[in-house]
């Protein structure tokens, strides 16, 4: 019996009947192994309006696009269909071809005939028929497409950077280092990071301050950075090359510009809190600074813990202060900047260890995690770098570290490897033996891994200088008296082992920091399902999202070390810096379009639209599309009640004629 | 609310203490408790390793029978509790119809039914609330402090018991408050207590009893409370803290107490280490 889809094509009703080339791409076997090309072929010419049919091994190849480009010229083509991989692939290396030689690129189109046809069966005469299918409805969809012009729009060559870790802090100094401003907003009083509490750096064990603070240093007078601290950013709208951003700077209660950091409203000022730069270790003042190497070195009052604020007494910072900086009236400020992209470096925070039931955290004074113990090693620490523990402020004469504490578990933590647990556990226990001759080290740990320049050696090192290792997970933290008990195993030897300690560190798992998780949302970039911000491609757009003007930075993305992620800063930054680089940004014009004799300005289409792209006219009664803000995504079109919205090139009978075909 | 309710063996004979009160609190806190007639064994005694049907077979009859006189299933014993949960899962596990319609076949009665399989604890705390038993409460156990021993049974295997955090379960602890008394955290609230090696290796039960009395008396509590007849009888009856043992309550003697059963009626006489003088000096007894 006749295969019923197999029947021609309906014969189009233009006057000028389309001369459509069709290329078969082989993609080696992916698809010839599967479909049976010759007959695909056979089928395809027999069509009306094909001029053209040919295969190729490698379409995309030189040769394949040659190929292209010499039939559109000797065979007067005026439609390419390319059947071939998936149109994220190779649609523009296709368009470019077709361009080339001189055809509208918005006349080629791509028949996808490898994912969701030869991959996925094995039955080549079902694969042939579908692949044919493919074909015939792209076919008609080519017949209806129309040429179209890009959609150029100017770029505003200044960038955001949201988050001023060393992350953030990277990506600022190069986009400024290659001449553009940049406004860069730190939530914290001033700028560091996490890196501003580490002690000493794998595997080099150079002091953390010491390669930071020139960074930090630089970023605050450099004259191109707009260093917003104490702020976040509240909202982002606009499109590419076009940001408006909204940031909020929140009260300092100290005039910015009198201040000049002399630190003596610090050293008078009577109220307490504790201090999560010291990770709850110490107490800070109500008016404070996060570190005396604070850039900016403005201190700013917690309002939380202020007694003038909160009682209306003390005052003592105000009568104190020589340049008369302390304002008490403050409030929160919104500014507004523009700026045509955004890195968003948003960083990490430790896992709560406090889910981890059986861990002791938050009941065991001498349980902490890895950046606590970071604190207790830093010079500039509560115990300005001697190990001494919370609960009594004795030197630990056994600290045992936790691996994989949330990390690799996926009942009670985070089912990833947080990658730099390992190293920085053999650094902690490394200087933990630095600090204290007679002490003993023993690290728990499932694995070891240290896939890193240098990284394998500095674990030997560790090893080799008596840290034990004990290969087992740990299953129970508790007190005894004054000790500390871990239960943990040694798989190894096949037993089990409990540990007396004095201080236990618990190497947490990294997560994406709260606030940029909350940012993230509302700025509407993708994020995986644990938090961290996914990238355009994984492999190839590492430090792009798939929001366009949006980049990536940092352990907001992943969990990083900082090497990797000074590179990956960088990365985006060299990404700003090329859309920089051209004087305007191509917009597809696969966009929307309004007949505004048949809108009735109804306003659905306004309603529907996730791009803030369409608004109805008050005036004329009828809706506008905003070109450059139109992603293509077809939404207005389909809730169009009297049919004037539509999609170029997605057009309503381009739709139905490929729907005929099937 | 009325509940079928399942006690088991160990409630008719060793664990009396438990159910002595169980029934006449709920009644003061609000809910009613209908023994269901001629249950068997649940099945725990059966060693799963050896014979896995015969320790399910029990609890499939109960289950069944239960299902005809209504919808939730009450248990007091941790391990009954544990194996019909445990039973019931299997039953309705997705994937396992061959199984379940083994294990149905060995039983005459019909399941009407699934029925919910709830503790005594699960039923204070969804069903009735622990703010409501808080205003049942005619005499707060004010100043006791009591560490809640929850054993093994009570909360794993964490994904069929559902009961509560299997390293750090808060339940009972929620209970103590709620009756005035202060619920004193410890280390040791889902350790071990020895189990059944207590017939064989009584030596081994007796370290691992004692460890937990040991680490509760270290946090400061004067007092343990617990659900589960076998670790009652290790921590309690084996006297493993020798000199220095506390009282160990059932939670259910608490609660009486609480709200207001007279002293003679909680079943003391049961516990082996006598909580009386302790009671009469905390001014509760």
């Amino acid at each position: 019996m006749k295969q019923p889809e197999i029947a021609d094509p309906k014969p189009p009703t233009y006057k000028n009947r389309p001369r459509v080339g069709v290329f078969v791409c082989h993609c080696g076997i992916n698809i010839a192994g599967v479909v049976k090309i010759p007959e695909l072929m056979e089928r395809v010419t027999k069509w009306g309006d094909v001029a053209v049919v040919k295969d190729y091994k490698y379409t995309c190849s030189d040769p394949g696009q040659q190929m292209i480009r010499d039939a559109i010229k000797a065979d007067r083509l005026d439609r390419i269909v390319v059947a071939c991989c998936s149109p994220t692939l190779h649609e523009t290396t296709f368009r470019n071809a077709c361009a080339e030689a001189g055809l509208n690129p918005y006349l080629c189109e791509i028949a996808n005939i490898r994912e969701q046809c030869s991959w996925v069966t094995e039955d080549r005469d079902k694969a042939t028929d579908k692949a044919t299918e493919i074909v015939r409805t792209v076919l008609a969809k080519a017949c209806a497409d129309q040429p179209l012009e890009s959609i150029t729009v100017p770029i505003n060559k200044r960038a955001l950077v949201i988050g001023a870790g060393i992350a953030g802090i990277q990506s600022a100094l190069d986009i400024a280092n290659a001449g553009y401003e940049v406004v860069l907003v730190e939530k914290e009083p001033s700028i560091g990071g996490h890196m501003a509490q580490l002690s000493e750096t794998f595997p080099t064990l150079d002091c953390s301050q010491c390669i930071l603070t020139p960074r930090t240093v630089e970023t605050g007078r450099h004259p191109k950075i707009k260093l917003l601290t104490y702020s976040e950013v509240e909202s982002v709208s606009g499109y590419v090359g076009n940001f408006k951003v909204k940031i909020r700077q929140k009260a300092r209660y100290v005039d910015f510009d009198a201040c000049t950091g002399c630190g003596l409203c610090m050293e008078k000022c009577p109220g307490r809190a504790e201090s999560s730069f010291e990770r709850g270790m110490a107490k800070r003042k109500a008016i404070y600074r996060l570190l005396p190497q604070a850039v900016p070195n403005r201190p700013v009052i917690d309002a939380q813990s202020c007694m003038y604020l909160l009682k209306g007494k003390c005052g003592v910072c105000a009568k104190i202060c020589p340049t008369q900086a302390i304002r008490y009236d403050d409030k929160d400020k919104f500014v507004e900047e523009e700026v045509g992209a955004i890195v968003m470096s948003t960083g990490y925070e430790l896992f709560d260890a406090a889910g981890l039931g059986a861990y002791g955290v938050g009941t065991v004074p001498d349980v902490i995690d890895g950046l606590a113990f970071e604190r207790l090693l830093s010079a500039s620490g509560p115990t300005s770098g001697e190990v001494k523990r919370p609960s009594d402020g004795k030197t630990p004469k056994k600290v045992v570290f936790v691996q994989c504490a949330g990390s690799r578990d996926s009942t009670q933590g985070m089912p990833y490897c947080s990658k730099i647990c390992c190293m920085y556990t053999a650094k902690q226990a490394i200087l933990y033996r630095h600090r204290v001759h007679d002490g003993e080290a023993t690290v728990c740990y499932i694995d070891v891994r240290t896939p890193g320049k240098g990284f394998e050696e500095f674990y030997r090192r560790a090893t080799d200088d008596g840290i034990q290792y004990l290969r087992g997970k740990v299953s129970k933290i508790f007190r005894q008296g004054d000790k500390v008990v871990v239960w943990a195993s040694d798989t190894l030897a096949g037993r089990k082992v409990e540990l007396e300690a004095d201080l236990v560190v618990l190497a947490t798992a990294v997560v994406a920091n709260p606030d940029g998780v909350a940012l993230a949302r509302k700025l509407k970039t993708q994020l995986d399902t644990h938090g961290f911000m996914t990238e355009a491609h994984p492999k190839l757009r590492p430090v792009e999202t798939l929001t366009a003007g949006f980049f990536l930075a940092g352990c907001g993305q992943g969990p990083k070390d900082i090497p990797e992620t000074v590179a990956q800063a960088s990365a985006a930054a060299a990404k700003v810096l090329a859309m920089f680089g051209s004087t305007k940004l191509t917009h597809s014009p696969t966009v929307a379009v309004v007949d505004e004799d048949i809108c009735v300005g109804c306003g659905n289409c306004e309603r529907t639209c996730a791009y803030d792209a369409v608004k109805v006219d008050e005036q004329r009664g009828i809706a506008v599309v905003n070109a450059a803000l139109c992603e293509g995504c077809g939404a207005c079109a389909m809730s169009c009640p009297s049919g004037a919205m539509n999609h170029k090139n997605f057009t309503k009978k381009a739709i139905f004629d490929m729907a005929d075909q099937f | 609310m009325k509940y079928v309710y399942y006690p088991g063996c160990t409630l008719y004979t060793k664990a009396r203490n438990l159910d002595a009160c169980a029934r006449k609190a709920a009644a003061r806190v609000g809910f009613e408790l209908t023994e269901m007639p001629s249950w068997n064994c649940c099945g725990a005694i059966y060693n799963t390793t050896t014979d896995d049907l015969a320790a399910q077979v029990g609890s499939v009859r109960n289950l069944a029978k239960a299902s005809q006189l209504g919808e939730k299933l009450v248990t007091l014993c941790a391990a009954c509790h544990n194996v019909l949960k445990r039973v019931d899962d299997r039953l309705h596990a997705q994937g396992n119809e061959v199984e379940r319609d083994r294990l149905i076949a060995f039983v005459d009665e019909k399941f009407e039914h699934r029925v919910q399989v709830m503790h005594y604890l699960e039923v204070l705390k969804n069903d009735i609330g622990f703010d409501k038993v808080k205003e049942k409460v005619t005499k707060p156990l004010a100043g006791l402090k009591v560490a809640s021993y929850y054993g093994c049974l009570m909360v794993r295997p964490r994904e069929v018991l559902q009961f509560d955090d299997p390293e750090n379960p808060q339940v009972m602890d929620d209970l103590m408050a709620a009756l005035g008394a202060v619920p004193t955290p410890f280390d040791f609230k889902a350790e071990c207590c020895g189990g059944y090696l207590v017939v064989n290796r009584r030596d081994v039960a007796r370290t691992a009893s004692k460890r937990i009395l040991d680490n509760a008396r270290a946090r400061g509590a004067e007092a343990i409370v617990t659900t589960c007849p076998l670790c009652q009888y290790n921590v309690d009856k084996l006297r493993p803290g020798g000199d220095g043992a506390m009282p160990v309550f059932y939670f259910t003697q608490l609660l009486g107490l609480a709200v207001g059963l007279p002293v003679e009626e909680l079943g003391f006489e049961y516990n082996a280490f006598d909580p009386k003088p302790f009671l009469a000096q905390k001014g509760l007894a």
